[in-house]
């Protein structure tokens, strides 16, 4: 006890920061928001999916949709409807002081049908 | 950790350490308020004081009473019924003061605006630091934390969710 009492006093505290370089592999795990491939977006499966989201973090917008990062649960159900259009975007380090910052426009680039 | 290699070094580590640290500099306390959340966000800010993330090696500390805090970690969609608890524990709270917005629900999502709920937070109370998640993992908790002390820059501008346009830059 002592022991480590005084080497505290004679080298201070050294800690680790914040995750250093990358956070550890597990992270992949974590449920994240969704990423698109707007060239695969058509405008019938952007709206399916903005049905499907159940916290109502999608919105189609004219040409855009609109993901609301705040909003999001990362439930995967979008990453489900929406086969190769949709993937996980493994983006957990969200937070901002600026909400507006957490909504993202998607254009819809996909062939009109 | 028995000496070795890894001690190269300490000394000078720890002598600059200890001036930037002298006067405790952005280490706070940190208050959790809830608001109707179905209590995994407080699970997972629970979970940031075990070894793995190890808040305190930050300098962050919880405490019991919103009096002795510096921040306040808002979690829920804003209850009605929480109203009352939640503007004490603001005003309790000592200027300077940071709230923090945890979770989706927090954030607007999942549950809408009706009679009984609010349907987020920053309908009730300025939100100074917004922190996604359902939950938030405790790494997310953490950056949360830093971003809102200004100890780590936040990412949230320089994510774009169209990998086509990621691609082609």
């Amino acid at each position: 006890m002592a022991f480590w009492f005084y080497r505290g006093l004679r080298r201070g505290i050294v800690t680790t920061r914040y995750p250093r370089g990358r956070p550890d592999a597990w992270t992949a795990d974590l449920p994240t928001p969704p990423a698109f491939h707007s060239s695969r977006l058509t405008d019938g499966l952007a709206r399916g999916l903005a049905e499907a989201c159940p916290a109502g973090a999608l919105l189609v917008e004219n040409d855009e949709l609109v993901v609301d990062l705040g909003r999001c649960t990362g439930c995967g159900r979008c990453a489900e409807l929406g086969g190769d259009a949709v993937e996980r975007s493994g983006e957990f380090e969200l937070a901002t002081a600026e909400r507006a910052r957490l909504i993202k426009r998607v254009p819809i680039a996909g062939a009109r049908r | 950790m028995d000496d070795g290699t890894f001690t190269d070094g300490v000394d000078r580590v720890a002598e600059e350490l200890a001036r930037r640290t002298a006067m405790f500099g952005r280490s706070l306390h940190i208050r959790t308020v809830d608001t109707g959340s179905c209590a995994v966000c407080e699970s997972e800010i629970r979970l940031m004081a075990a070894p793995h993330y190890d808040l305190h090696r930050l300098g962050f500390f919880f405490t019991p009473a919103p009096r002795h805090a510096d921040l306040l970690l808002v979690t829920g969609p804003a209850v009605r019924a929480a109203d009352t608890l939640l503007l004490k524990a603001i005003d309790a709270t000592p200027d300077p003061k940071v709230v923090i917005a945890v979770g989706a629900c927090a954030l607007g999502g999942i549950y809408q605006e009706d009679e009984l709920i609010h349907g987020s937070v920053d309908r009730v109370v300025r939100v100074d630091v917004s922190v996604p998640g359902c939950p938030p993992s405790p790494l997310a908790l953490l950056q949360g934390l830093l971003v809102a002390v200004g100890r780590l820059q936040e990412r949230a501008q320089a994510i774009t969710l169209d990998l086509d346009a990621e691609t082609n830059r």
